[in-house]
């Protein structure tokens, strides 16, 4: 039967929640503190694949969906009214400068429609774009300081460019220019279309298309409905009008498309490893847990005390649905005043915690802050649920009251004890003791709350404590590594084009305070080893399948023996750098010696510093060749025939060997592990170290690879400041390590954990004082008739907040001696975690926040049950005693 | 030998137009071993009158004076005190503390005092109450009737100067009633207690040596 009186219903829940200001009041802050958790936690993980996403597109040069390369005016004209192209911008290609002092920039001259600088972050911060039929031209102020111009609007400046291979110079007037990004590989310089159709003109290529394809072309960014499926539409575009991007060859309809992968490879879920999930997963689970604690708490609490009301409603005919409802109405109604605020203070603690975090991760840009509604739509869900999950068993209670029962209920009758059996009498702690027995789920819950913190707390010390600075630095053996800037950063490999130069060494090696230190050259010229077909197979076997594997072993140089040639990687290393490798078998001693030929094979080991035994081919005391290689010489693998090496063909396989050559035969001294600081910094082939004597000899060049020294302690700061002068200044194109970077690094990375487990204990901890507090104060409360017994049988106002202190500390102290007894208990599971999860994670044992926080919270348990019982007591003992449920 | 004196006792609640005389000025002399029944109509001020020979509330004029001390000179610490050794309470329902077992809510007065229980006393004043068995029990295990004389109980184990009791019956059913109220009376008697009942039941007024009554908070007749 369906009645309508959801309304009476819903009048009756506002009223009686209106009776219940004390309790809203703490509902809300514990709803807000709870949804504040969730958005700061999914404002941080948002930002962070905001920013990923932001880094990707600087990396792409811009923002747009994606890209119609090399149209024609025509082509330009017909695809850009496609119904599924939202916006898009032009771009034409001009040229770029490669003379000095471009020659290590990437410089671009163009014209881009006003839409499309937008998009590649092309806003001038002063002035504006050029205009149409003038001579100017923006730019940004990384091109105005090569160019050694004032960033001041009117100044003029000349560029000598590359226009399709004809050398062209133009001067232009500044119209505007923005800010250098260092993240954005290209630097603009943007002329109107009329002087980028005048150059064209100059050069011949009119309205048409420059002979390398891409000068004076027509290119067009789109911006599609949505990221999901750029290249589906982009695809679908060319269709539309009879184009497609399968392949030149079938045909002039060939149109070329760019779709931008910063949407595609930015997505959080792609490239999230399972670690980060689990930790994402855990965070939220004790978000809810906390949220639940306090919310269940509350409305437990308040239904037991409520429970005649509920009693009488029921005697009158309320259905136990229909309390169910007046409960979760005004959990309802709470959430809505409570999450809210919430939502806004935990945005705000987001922003500010994001910025930490993204310092971090190398190379994302700082400032990118989501504010995606994304986050409030799931925080406020989150918070919505945890609310759900927590009135329900409160709503079960009131339910399921039998109208008899609830009229003789207090406090006390949960307690289903009839015997108690000290025969001793009563004292002021063993009645506080016996108070907290009154309702177990309340005190439990309160101290796991409370406990929850105090653990949280410790864990982060714990972790962060852990991270074993030695163990970091463990690989970092020099204090000061010196090299071309390109040897520090990943995805560079050496060539030895970017060797450091005798005088930077000289100067170096000059440096006061430097008490050893080495050069390593590394290889610039091929060489070659030769390893057992078995080993090559093991070598490729990952990569290939069996028949490329064939195929290549097939047609792979030979030596007599038939062992394969295989590439090597050499270092020729000065003595200092060779003391620092880690010696698994034999000695360095043999390298030492000048004149000998012996080498130590390179093992790599894994981040625990294990060495990987199956990691290279030579065993102590083997002999090695090596091939030091001058010229090889092409030939086709079917016929045998000797190829021209300028002028071989695409589309048949050939082969290459070793034409003029050197074998040299060493003896293997030692088998090493080199510190990743000091190694190449890239995996490739197997790897030899001899010392830089032999090395220059046998390979013939001597390519500075790096510098590594040591320096003394009064001396650091000098040279730190020497080299930041040096790579900053007069030779930017250097760049250093030093072990302060690593162990500043080391500090921010811990300071980073520290804060956040810090900031989350923190609110954690707020949520648990809450608990303890509306504990204490629902206690006092629904007491105040027997606290005035008590007074009126003779207990002291001092003996009477004498009992509620002991309960306080009870709550207080219980929390710590519950957290302190968990702490203990998972620290060896804690420790063997962690330590697989970090390598430079060392476990120590410690209590000490715990500790710590013990007095706070033993001030904490006086003074709650003291004030309240000071609010309460304002009132006269008979007033008390006289007062009615 | 009077041990309990009131001397022009008023307490009057508000103010002005509101005011409530709720004690108009009452003179009343109880002396020791006496069994005394004050009988008044609800809103007679006799429970206010109870209150005020307790100790619990201070009055607004006049003096109460419990075996020679005048008792509102006392700073509230000390009234408190005081009234924990001179006197004893039954409440009309029982106000026993709920986590504590007969024995414990016995002795109770006398450990806040910090003192420990006459034995031999303590036991003789639970045999005669009947509660020998029931020792351990929490309250909520307890009838009314039982409840009741753990309160009396609770009331003579300090040995005080004067018993106050507020309706002690008006929770029970006629029986009980009776046999509370006989229990209270020969325990006074056997331990030379003076008691200081208020009731508005007649009935229960006549156990009594001595009836006042009250009205519109004068007392009437002796």
């Amino acid at each position: 039967m369906n009645v309508a009186n959801k309304k009476y219903i819903r009048q009756l829940s506002m009223k009686s929640m209106k009776a219940a200001r004390t309790r809203n009041l703490i509902a809300i802050l514990a709803i807000a503190l709870t949804a504040l958790l969730f958005t700061s936690l999914f404002t941080v993980l948002l930002s962070i694949n905001h920013s990923v996403q932001q880094a990707n597109f600087r990396q792409t040069g811009g923002w747009a969906h994606g890209t119609f390369k090399y149209l024609t005016h025509e082509q330009f004209d017909e695809i850009k009214t496609d119904p599924l192209i939202n916006q898009y911008g032009l771009r034409r290609f001009v040229g770029t400068p490669d003379g000095v002092p471009f020659n290590k920039s990437h410089v671009e001259i163009g014209y881009s429609d006003a839409m499309q600088a937008h998009w590649m972050y092309c806003n001038p911060g002063e002035g504006r774009l050029p205009a149409e039929g003038t001579n100017e031209a923006a730019t940004d102020t990384r091109v105005l300081e090569l160019l050694g111009i004032e960033p001041v609007l009117g100044n003029k400046f000349t560029m000598t460019f590359d226009v399709d291979g004809i050398e062209i110079t133009e001067t232009f007037v500044l119209s505007g220019w923005w800010k250098y990004d260092e993240a954005i590989v290209a630097n603009h310089v943007l002329i109107p279309h009329s002087r980028a159709q005048a150059i064209f003109d100059q050069v011949g290529i009119g309205s048409g298309i420059g002979k390398d394809g891409m000068t004076g072309s027509w290119n067009m960014d789109v911006m599609l409905g949505s990221s999901l499926h750029i290249e589906q539409d982009l695809n679908e575009i060319l269709t539309n009008y009879g184009y497609q991007n399968e392949s030149r060859s079938l045909g002039d309809n060939y149109i070329q498309i760019g779709v931008n992968w910063g949407y595609t490879g930015s997505q959080l879920a792609d490239n999230i490893d399972p670690i980060t999930v689990i930790a994402i997963i855990g965070l939220l689970l004790i978000i809810v847990f906390t949220g639940y604690l306090i919310i269940y708490n509350v409305f437990q609490i308040s239904v037991s005390n409520d429970i005649r009301f509920y009693g009488l409603l029921k005697t009158i005919g309320t259905t136990g649905r229909q309390l169910r409802r007046i409960i979760r109405q005004q959990a309802l109604v709470l959430s809505i005043i409570g999450i809210p605020l919430g939502l806004l203070t935990g945005y705000w603690i987001g922003i500010k915690l994001t910025p930490v975090i993204l310092s971090r991760l190398n190379g994302v840009v700082e400032d990118a802050v989501s504010a995606s509604p994304l986050i409030f739509i799931g925080s406020a869900l989150f918070a919505l649920f945890t609310v759900m999950i927590s009135c329900r068993r409160p709503g079960r209670m009131a339910a399921r009251v039998s109208p008899i029962e609830a009229v003789r209920y207090s406090e006390g009758t949960a307690y289903n004890k009839t015997i108690r059996k000290a025969q001793s009498g009563a004292s002021l702690p063993g009645m506080a003791w016996a108070n907290l027995g009154r309702n177990r789920s309340k005190t439990a819950i309160t101290v796991a709350s409370l406990s929850l913190a105090v653990l949280l707390l410790n864990m982060t010390v714990t972790f962060t404590n852990g991270f074993d600075m030695d163990k970091y630095l463990a690989n970092v053996v020099s204090d000061f590594i010196v090299a071309d800037s390109s040897y520090f950063q990943t995805g560079n490999f050496w060539g030895g084009d970017r060797a450091l130069s005798e005088e930077v060494l000289s100067s170096l090696e000059s440096q006061s305070g430097v008490e050893a230190g080495g050069r390593v050259y590394g290889k610039s010229s091929p060489v070659e080893e030769f390893v057992t077909e078995d080993y090559y197979r093991a070598l490729y076997g990952k990569w290939n399948d069996k028949e490329a594997l064939d195929r290549a072993v097939t047609f792979t140089e030979k030596n007599e023996e038939g062992l394969l040639a295989e590439r090597v990687q050499l270092y020729g290393m000065e003595r200092y750098v060779l003391d620092k490798l880690r010696v698994l078998q034999g000695d360095l001693s043999k390298l030492h010696e000048p004149g000998g030929r012996y080498v130590a094979a390179v093992y790599s080991d894994d981040d625990y510093g294990n060495a990987k035994m199956d990691s290279h081919w030579a065993k102590l005391g083997d002999t090695v060749t090596l091939r030091y290689v001058e010229k090889y010489e092409y030939y086709d693998p079917k016929s045998g025939k000797i190829l021209d090496p300028d002028n071989i063909p695409d589309d048949q396989p050939y082969r290459h060997r070793a034409k003029n050559y050197q074998d040299i035969d060493y003896q293997v001294a030692a088998l090493i592990i080199i510190p990743h600081s000091l190694s190449y910094r890239y995996y490739g082939t197997d790897e030899f170290i001899m010392n830089d004597q032999r090395f220059i000899q046998d390979s013939g060049t001597s390519n500075i690879m790096y510098y590594a020294c040591d320096v003394s302690d009064e001396r650091t700061g000098d040279m730190e400041a020497f080299l930041y002068d040096l790579t900053n200044k007069q030779m930017p194109q250097l760049d250093y390590e030093s072990k302060s970077t690593y162990a500043a690094e080391f500090d921010s990375f811990r300071n980073m954990f520290l804060m956040l487990g810090g900031v989350l204990s923190f609110i954690i901890g707020l949520v648990g004082v809450l608990n303890f507090l509306n504990a204490i104060l629902t206690g006092i409360i629904t007491r105040r008739r027997e606290l005035a017994m008590l007074q009126s049988i003779g207990m002291t106002g001092k003996q009477l907040k004498a009992m509620l202190t002991w309960e306080g500390l009870y709550y207080a102290l219980g929390a710590v001696a519950v957290s302190l007894l968990l702490s203990i208990a998972a620290g060896p599971l804690l420790s063997n975690v962690l330590a697989s999860m970090f390598w430079f994670f060392t476990y120590r044992f410690t209590v000490l926040p715990i500790l710590s926080v013990a007095p706070i919270f033993t001030v904490l348990g006086i003074v709650v049950p003291l004030t309240v019982y000071r609010v309460v007591s304002k009132r006269s003992v008979v007033e008390r005693l006289r007062e009615t449920e | 030998m009077t041990i309990l004196q009131t001397r022009n006792l008023k307490k009057i609640y508000g103010a002005g137009e509101n005011a409530v005389h709720a004690l108009a000025g009452v003179n009343l002399q109880v002396e020791k071993g006496e069994f005394v029944a004050v009988v008044g109509t609800s809103g007679s001020g006799k429970s206010t009158l109870l209150h005020m020979l307790g100790g619990l509330d201070r009055p607004t004029n006049g003096t109460v004076t419990v075996d020679g001390k005048d008792i509102f000179s006392l700073k509230d610490e000390e009234l408190t005190i005081f009234r924990r050794r001179k006197i004893g309470f039954v409440f009309q329902n029982y106000n026993l503390v709920p986590v504590l077992n007969v024995y414990e809510n016995i002795v109770l007065p006398i450990q806040l005092d910090g003192n420990s229980p006459d034995a031999a006393y303590v036991e003789s004043i639970i045999e005669t109450l009947g509660l020998k068995s029931k020792l351990q029990n929490l309250p909520n295990n307890l009838s009314g009737g039982q409840q009741q004389r753990v309160a009396i109980a609770r009331a003579l184990a300090a040995k005080p100067a004067i018993i106050l009791a507020d309706e002690p019956t008006g929770n029970l059913d006629s029986k009980t009633s009776q046999d509370v109220l006989g229990l209270l009376k020969i325990t006074s008697q056997k331990f030379v207690q003076t008691i200081v009942m208020i009731t508005h039941n007649e009935e229960i007024a006549q156990l009594a040596d001595r009836i006042v009554r009250i009205e519109d908070g004068l007392i009437v007749a002796r």
